[in-house]
């Protein structure tokens, strides 16, 4: 057959997925060998083995039964056996025609293949230090995407829940913060590692990926194996490698579960009868009108009150939700061509109303190893995703409803304003969540697909080029409709007063990486790799929202605006009006080597040249260098026999973030709208300057030094690794909060320096393995981070209070007064001279001026002021750890992973009110229902919570009540599987059926937040939301994750099934 | 084509479009935000103009700013839901930061507009307007700066290299600024409204009023000059002289001042506009006054009129009203203080027609089906069912009376008398046109009034020593006040001639009482008592019990309100920014 023909009829064979093998080198005429290749333990057949003439590129793979055939010039040759795993094996063939082989695998874990940037090593070959998980392992916690997945799975990656809405992705962070920032926003895409997926940069979201997809994952965490991501390494890099088909019988796998969901536990807040003793307590309190009460009960609420009723509206609302898990998947091919491809669908059913998350996705990939020469393949991940985030504020409304007041009425209706006769009347009964839905809207759906081809061209025998191009595009359409009478739009009582929107945003990325790679051995012992890389990215993104006021009828929703009574295009942070493009040229060299493979060097020097700063400033050069040891391959380590593995790691390396958005350094005005006069002749638009631009913005830049070392103990039955870490960051790209007499409040400036330091520990253990088939397995990680500020904006600077900085702390601390205890009526004396009465909040007085590092100085001078602040806390955890235990019987297999963050704070606004838009509204004058706390009466002296008081919202020092200790120990999850035997399942046609049990967050070992009543979970679930000081400023950084009255989280009971055929 | 070609082909392809791209790659283009460049062109200029204006209503409206205008004053005590912090002089920074920001983010603004738009390519008419109102825009942020802050920053440049120092300019300085913007201003801008600048906005009569005040203020201050009386005096009395060519008047009737629909009218010299408009005011209905830049000054005045039940002042019964739109929103605020209204400012509430013009004292039963009292049934429209009367009542005038009576004193029980909770309501902000009760008003807000040009020019003829004249403007303002469109013209002419005064009756006393009495609750008081030098005095005579405790602590601590601690805070560089005394 001619070549073009054969090469045509590949082509034609990647549409087909039923292509045969074809071997690759046929000539007539000469000596043909067939045999097979077999595992000499289990005697299966190896498929996929690659068969060649030793040193040229002559060669087949073994098919689906381990056989091959392959034609040789004369048969005095010598053919090479080698496979992934496995030692490679010669056969001289001296005249034979049928050669059997048996390969006997490698140590395990040791020859893994590790995915590093742009290549893969042997995991004896890596010099950085790097995590690899299994996809199986992820998938051990069910979770709706691979971050949440990845909690306590892995040192030194921190993973911290913000959110428990379904679908929601947590906050992650590689060895902690390094970059200064002021929102959320941005401190996760400073701080946050860089995605990769399958080789290419992603811009996609993490939910776009299905877990079940996932085949293995490596996080880079130092500098020296982040370095070749350059601008973009600083936060750590997470490679992703999807499921690819491998040559051998097609495979079917179904993989599903489904199980219930119900919350952890309620808001402890007060019932009926505290309710009433609350709000007289009050009155009782009430220090500009003593004795009397505005908010005193309704006529309602008295009956109520006599009746016995006590609502509890967190249990009428909040439901059982469930989580259905479906994946399908087939995947094969022969030595030529491999193909997957997999359909999954996952849904979360909120225990809110309302409230759900749904994914369908499709995955496919394809390989072709089109000729010696040439392999080209494709991956393709396409989703779409729809996420209902319920209607207004469900929890903390549900909270501030008052428990006297009935649900239903006697007829059995809702009751449509249960607080008729209060002054929030006009409160809609929260079963309209349920009884309304059409009436609520909030929404938002997304497609994702992203694409990635590469080509592979063996130009040489030691040299290939290598071809990746990656196209990722997102499109979320998102939505709100608010009723009128419903519980998400209480104002509204007609449907004028309806209001609506529609948002829709696009975000594409395209990028193409043109790679050089050659890797030759010399003399047998010199091993040289180089990688070259010539890549460029473009990323766009473009949004926009408009908003109506008013629609004909309910079940228009937002599906046509203009039925609206008015509509408006106003830029919000909702559904903001955006444009925005960043450009991305990156050149990099790469060169490992390694000696005998006892002794490895890695050097890389990548150049990034970005958009997003002026001209003259946006090229940067990251240097890198590790070197390892592999000492077991000393000969001196040989009679150690206790060490069965030992290598040391030295690296050191330089990244930074590009984050900062694109025309930072342009500055911008921010816009507002006016009319002169009554009617529209007057108005127009109006801008003021907010921000300043500053064109001078160059790169950041952290510098790390890792060193580790990678050991394995008693024939490997213990293994781990153990890393200690430095970094450096220097020329920070911060937001600066200026003094508000600039005209704006902030500017972006290279200013500032962090370091950071950190001790990662991850054991592997095969405890117990006995000859009756039980196993019990232990991996545990620990890893202790510490990050601090070095230097502000300028040198002499040591406390930068407006953002939150503090020279020698940590990257976000909690800056306020110290709550000591509550003014008590034997101190009523002392309390008066600081304007106070026995009943309210005591802080300590302890500074008349603040010094250079912010703290009070000066002693107590008998006022409490701005100069008493210090720091209470903050957010970094003293440690956090993992553990998971896998026993094993025949058949059955146990595994149990908890999970530990110790030693940090928590803020709970919700018990903090400065009688404006942050913390609880009312929370202390008894207009709401509220947090069931210990409060302060003549007769109950208590420390913790200040008298109720009738006359105000307004609490003083009440941000002092919120900072908790968060530390926690959970059971994240606990799952029981049963695989059935193969040979029951033989006769159904059945390779693989396991079915199991899994209960996710099944418990709270140890959390003080959760023992002292603050709520039913002390991980976050949002961020901000704090009360002012009482004595100026906010004394939380708004990046902060907080506890607030958002979703509680859920305990699922799931059962499932992983079935091959 | 062979298969090395075409891999040949291929890769070369690849490899040009890679590089081909890049030229442009790294070229910023932005289009979603506008650059600060945008100020050098005609309608970057204007647009400049109406964002300070529309960040008015940041100020102008909001309960923050009112707390700082009226709270520890004479005229005002804290209501029952309000922020006590002003009102006792236990202000913490966290309440003060709004008029700070909004006057340096506007200034700064304006010497953006200043700086480019004097080049601008604009016809002469045009541009003096755009500048007149940059000029006193620039002014009007200085004056209320120096007056709340003493000496603040002093910025004329526009701002584009942030910088983290910054100190105070004297106080002097800053006044000769504001007398030089407001002076220039005075002629540059239009005599009358005129397109794009409609409705109410700055014009001369305005920059004179406030040249005027600040000359008069000036007088008061350590920076005085001997001429500032003079200058005061002459400024206010031309423009009363020339109030026709401007387009100003006083209503015939009080009652007519702060009407609905009456915004725009003769005795209006600068109104915040407000509309009903998303984008333009801000404003959407059935939003529950949301917006943090809508115009809530209808509700924090207002007592809390649903929370009374029938029995009161026993529990359980029936709420004698339902909240709704004629009596609006209650936010319970701020209360009048009612020792000194009642016995000194209005304490003629015969001939003086403005006590009634001010307070709403009666609600009219509006709840269905009927409410009973132990004393009667409420019929709904026809029956009062709450009344506050600024006098006490008979016994048997309570025993007959089917509703719930609220007096000053209540006879000595307290359960009867004014409390933080219920009290008269002041009514010039109501809006009785709002779509839903909860919503704000979209009446534009009222800021400056021809009014008080005859206040202003009474207050500096007295400080020169011209009771005459100061009489005379005082009188016009007395004599007008005494009408009342439901008195015959003979009853009128007598409450004229009780009202009319004589030189030897003009205090300073008088002056202030009359000012409360012309514009009590309009977001002015505790900048008159801290001009006057009266805060003191008044706050011990006539708020002994609630201001003056806090306030007597160190007197001279509190004529100025604090710098917001974000400003000494964020002054990282260079010395740092003090405190002013007391905080």
């Amino acid at each position: 057959m001619p070549k073009n023909l054969r090469l045509i009829k590949q082509l034609t064979g990647c549409f087909c997925i039923l292509q045969t093998l074809i071997p690759i080198s046929l000539y007539a005429q000469r000596p043909v060998i067939s045999g097979k290749v077999f595992d000499v333990a289990t005697n299966n057949p190896l498929i996929g083995v690659t068969v060649s003439l030793k040193g040229t590129q002559t060669g087949t793979f073994t098919n689906v039964n381990g056989s091959y055939h392959l034609s040789i010039p004369n048969s005095g040759d010598t053919l090479e056996f080698s496979f992934l795993g496995y030692l490679k094996r010669d056969f001289a063939v001296r005249e034979r025609r049928f050669i059997n082989v048996g390969l006997s695998a490698t140590r395990q874990s040791l020859n893994e293949v590790v995915v590093v940037g742009y290549g893969t090593q042997q995991k004896s070959d890596v010099t950085g230090s790097i995590v690899t998980l299994k996809g199986s392992t992820i998938l051990q916690v069910p979770s709706p995407n691979l971050i949440a997945g990845l909690q306590g799975r892995a040192s030194g990656v921190d993973i911290v829940s913000n959110s428990s809405n379904p679908g929601a992705i947590p906050q992650i962070r590689i060895r902690g913060d390094r970059t200064l920032t002021t929102t959320a926003s941005a401190d996760d895409a400073q701080n946050g590692p860089l995605v990769v997926v399958d080789g290419i940069p992603y811009s996609g979201n993490i939910n776009d990926i299905n877990p079940d997809d996932i085949a293995n994952v490596s996080i880079l965490k130092d500098a020296s194996a982040t370095a070749i991501y350059g601008s973009r390494g600083s936060g750590g890099v997470i490679i992703i490698t999807t499921k690819r088909g491998t040559p051998g019988r097609q495979v079917f796998t179904y993989n599903a579960y489904y199980g219930v969901d119900n919350i952890t536990g309620e808001y402890p807040v007060f019932n009926g009868p505290q309710y009433a003793a609350y709000k007289t307590a009050a009155a009782a309190g009430n220090n500009v009108n003593p004795g009397t009460n505005a908010y005193g009960l309704t006529t309602a609420e008295a009956a109520g009150l006599a009746k016995g009723v006590s609502t509890d509206w967190q249990k009428l609302i909040f439901r059982q939700g469930y989580t259905d898990d479906q994946e399908i998947s087939v995947a094969g091919g022969n030595q030529a061509i491999q193909y997957s491809m997999g359909a999954g669908y996952y849904k979360v059913q909120g225990v809110v109303p309302g409230q759900n998350f749904t994914r369908y996705s499709i995955h496919s990939t394809i390989d072709d190893q089109v000729n010696r020469h040439i392999k080209i393949g494709y991956t393709g991940i396409n989703s779409m995703e729809y996420t209902n985030f319920g209607g207004g504020d469900p929890v903390g409304g549900l909270v501030r409803l008052s428990p006297l007041t009935a649900p239903y009425n006697a007829d059995g209706s809702i009751n449509l304003y249960p607080q008729i006769g209060a002054l929030d009347a006009n409160v809609v009964n929260p079963l309209t969540l349920i009884t309304d839905q059409q009436a609520i809207v909030n929404n938002d759906r997304r497609l994702n697909t992203f694409n990635s081809l590469y080509g592979v061209w063996q130009i040489i025998p030691n040299l290939k080029y290598r071809i990746n191009v990656g196209l990722n595009y997102s499109q979320d359409q998102s939505g709100t409709y608010f009723g009128p009478n419903t519980f998400a739009n209480g104002n509204a009582t007609a449907l004028s007063q309806a209001n609506e929107s529609v948002g829709n945003s696009e975000s594409y990325s395209a990028t193409v990486e043109n790679l050089l790679i050659f890797d030759k051995t010399f003399a047998g012992k010199h091993r040289l790799t180089f990688t070259g890389l010539y890549s460029v990215e473009k990323d766009h993104t473009q949004s926009s929202g408009i908003f109506g006021t008013g629609i004909p009828a309910d079940y228009i929703q937002n599906y046509n605006l203009s039925l609206a009574n008015t509509v408006n295009a106003s830029n919000s942070s909702s559904n903001p009006w955006n444009y925005a493009d960043r450009g991305l040229i990156s050149y990099m060299a790469r060169v490992n080597y390694s000696f005998e493979n006892r002794f490895l060097l890695t050097a890389t020097l990548r150049t990034d040249g970005s958009s997003v700063l002026s001209v003259g400033n946006q090229y940067y050069t990251y240097p890198a260098f590790a070197a390892g040891w592999n000492m077991t391959n000393e000969r001196f380590m040989q009679h150690i026999k206790a060490i069965s593995y030992l290598k040391l790691r030295a690296g050191w390396g330089i990244t930074s973030s590009q984050s900062i958005n694109p025309y930072s350094t342009l500055g911008a005005l921010g816009v507002d709208y006016y009319n002169f006069g009554p009617g529209t002749a007057g108005q127009n638009t109006g801008y003021l300057v907010q921000t300043l631009g500053n064109k001078n913005l160059k790169w950041q830049s952290t510098a790390e030094l890792n060193l580790g070392a990678d050991f394995g103990l008693f024939n490997n039955r213990i293994t781990g690794s153990i890393d200690v870490y430095n970094q450096n960051t220097n020329n920070i790209l911060l937001s600066e909060s200026l003094p508000p007499s600039n005209g704006a409040g902030s500017t972006i400036v290279n200013a500032g320096k962090t370091k950071g330091h950190g001790f990662e520990i991850s054991v592997s253990s095969l405890n117990i393995r006995t000859h009756s088939g039980f196993t019990w397995r232990t991996d545990v990680n620990v890893s202790v981070n510490r990050n601090e500020v070095v230097a502000l904006q300028n040198p002499t600077l040591l406390a930068d209070i407006g953002n939150g900085w503090f020279v020698g702390q940590p990257l976000s601390v909690i800056y306020d007064v110290k709550k000591i205890g509550i003014w008590q009526t034997a101190d009523s004396t002392q309390a008066a001279s600081y304007g106070e009465k026995p009943g309210m909040i005591r802080v300590q007085d302890v500074g008349t001026t603040t010094d250079a590092k912010g703290n009070p100085s000066g002693g107590p001078d008998g006022k409490i002021n701005a100069a008493d602040r210090q720091i209470i806390g903050n957010f970094e955890p003293r440690w956090t750890g993992g553990l998971t235990n896998t026993f094993s019987y025949k058949g059955i297999d146990l595994t149990v992973v908890m999970f530990a963050r110790m030693g940090m704070m928590v803020v709970v606004p919700y018990v903090m009110s400065d009688g404006g838009a942050q913390g609880f509204d009312f929370f202390n004058n008894s207009r709401n229902n509220s947090l069931k706390r210990n409060y302060w009466t003549p007769n109950n002296p208590t420390n913790a919570f200040p008298q109720p008081n009738a006359a105000t919202d307004y609490t003083n020092y009440s941000s002092t009540l919120g900072y908790v200790d968060g530390s926690f120990i959970k059971v994240r999850s606990i799952d029981l599987g049963y695989t059935i035997p193969p040979k029951v399942l033989e006769k159904a046609g059945i390779s693989s059926l396991r079915v199991y049990l899994t209960v996710a967050n099944p418990f709270i070992l140890y959390s003080p937040f959760v023992k002292q009543g603050y709520g039913p979970d002390p991980e976050g679930n949002g961020y901000g939301g704090v009360s002012t000081s009482t004595v100026g400023g906010t004394p939380v950084p708004g990046r902060a994750i907080t506890v607030n009255l958002n979703t509680p989280p859920t305990r699922q009971f799931n059962i499932g099934v992983n079935l091959q055929f | 084509m062979k298969l090395k070609t075409k891999i040949y082909f291929i890769s070369s392809v690849a490899v040009l479009l890679t590089f081909s791209s890049c030229s442009k790659l790294l070229v910023e283009q932005p289009r979603s935000q506008i650059t600060p460049q945008f100020f050098s062109t005609p309608g970057g200029i204007l647009g400049g103009i109406a964002g300070v204006y529309s960040d008015m209503r940041n100020l102008w409206g909001t309960e923050g700013f009112l707390n700082m205008c009226v709270g520890g004053t004479d005229e005002d005590l804290v209501g029952g839901s309000g922020n006590p912090n002003f009102f006792t002089y236990s202000i913490v920074n966290s309440d003060i930061v709004g008029l700070w920001n909004i006057a340096y983010q506007d200034i700064n603004t304006l010497n953006g507009v200043l700086q480019y738009g004097a080049s601008a390519n604009l016809d002469s008419t045009t541009k003096n307007q755009y500048l007149g109102q940059a000029k006193f825009l620039r002014a009007f942020y200085y004056f209320y700066l120096v007056q709340t802050y003493g000496p603040v920053p002093l910025h004329l440049k526009f701002i584009t290299v942030p910088s983290t120092a910054d100190s105070r300019a004297p106080i002097a300085d800053i006044y000769n600024q504001i007398i030089q913007d407001l002076t220039q201003a005075s002629t540059e801008l239009a005599p009358v409204p005129t397109a794009p600048f409609l409705g109410k906005p700055a014009t001369q009569p305005t920059a004179l009023y406030l040249l005027a005040k600040a000359y008069l203020t000036r007088g008061w201050s350590s920076a005085a000059q001997a001429s500032d009386f003079d200058s005061a005096s002459t400024i206010a009395s031309n423009l009363i002289a020339n109030a026709s060519i401007y387009g100003l008047g006083l209503w015939q009737d009080y009652a007519n001042v702060n009407k609905p629909g009456n915004e725009y009218g003769e005795e209006s010299l600068m109104v915040i506009d407000h509309q009903n408009s998303l984008t333009y005011g801000d404003y959407t209905i059935g939003t529950y006054a949301s917006g943090p830049k809508e115009n809530k000054s209808c509700f924090y005045f207002r007592p809390n009129y649903p929370a009374v039940n029938a029995n009161y002042p026993a529990g359980g019964g029936a709420g004698v009203m339902t909240r709704d739109i004629t009596n609006g929103r209650p936010f319970i605020r701020v209360r009048p203080n009612g020792p000194y209204l009642l016995n000194e400012a209005f304490a003629d509430r015969i001939n003086d027609s403005r006590w009634d013009n001010t307070f709403q004292t009666v609600w009219i039963a509006n709840t269905t089906p009927a409410v009973v009292t132990p004393r009667g049934t409420l019929i709904p429209g026809v029956d009062t069912a709450i009344w506050t009367p600024p006098y006490e009542v008979s016994a048997a005038e309570r025993a007959s009376f089917p509703g719930i009576i609220f007096t000053p004193d209540g006879e000595g029980d307290k359960d009867s008398s004014w409390s933080p909770n219920m009290f008269p309501s002041m009514k010039k902000y109501d809006d009785p046109n709002k779509v839903q009760i909860n919503d704000a008003s979209t009446r534009p807000f009222i800021i400056f009034k021809f009014s008080e040009v005859y206040l202003i020019a009474a207050e500096a003829y007295y400080k020169q020593g011209d009771l005459v004249d100061a009489a005379a403007m005082l009188n016009v303002l007395r004599q007008r006040a005494a009408y009342r469109s439901t008195n015959t013209a003979a009853q009128n002419a007598a409450a004229v001639t009780a009202m009319t005064i004589v030189p030897s009756q003009v205090t300073l006393d008088f002056i202030l009482d009359e000012r409360t009495r012309e514009l009590y609750g309009e977001y002015q008081r505790w900048w008159d008592l801290v001009r006057t030098n009266s805060l003191a005095e008044r706050l011990q005579r006539f708020n002994p019990l609630e201001a003056y405790p806090g306030f007597s602590k160190e007197p001279t601590d509190y004529v100025l309100r604090p710098v917001p601690q974000t400003e000494i805070d964020l002054v990282t560089s260079g010395p740092p920014f003090p405190q002013n005394p007391g905080y």
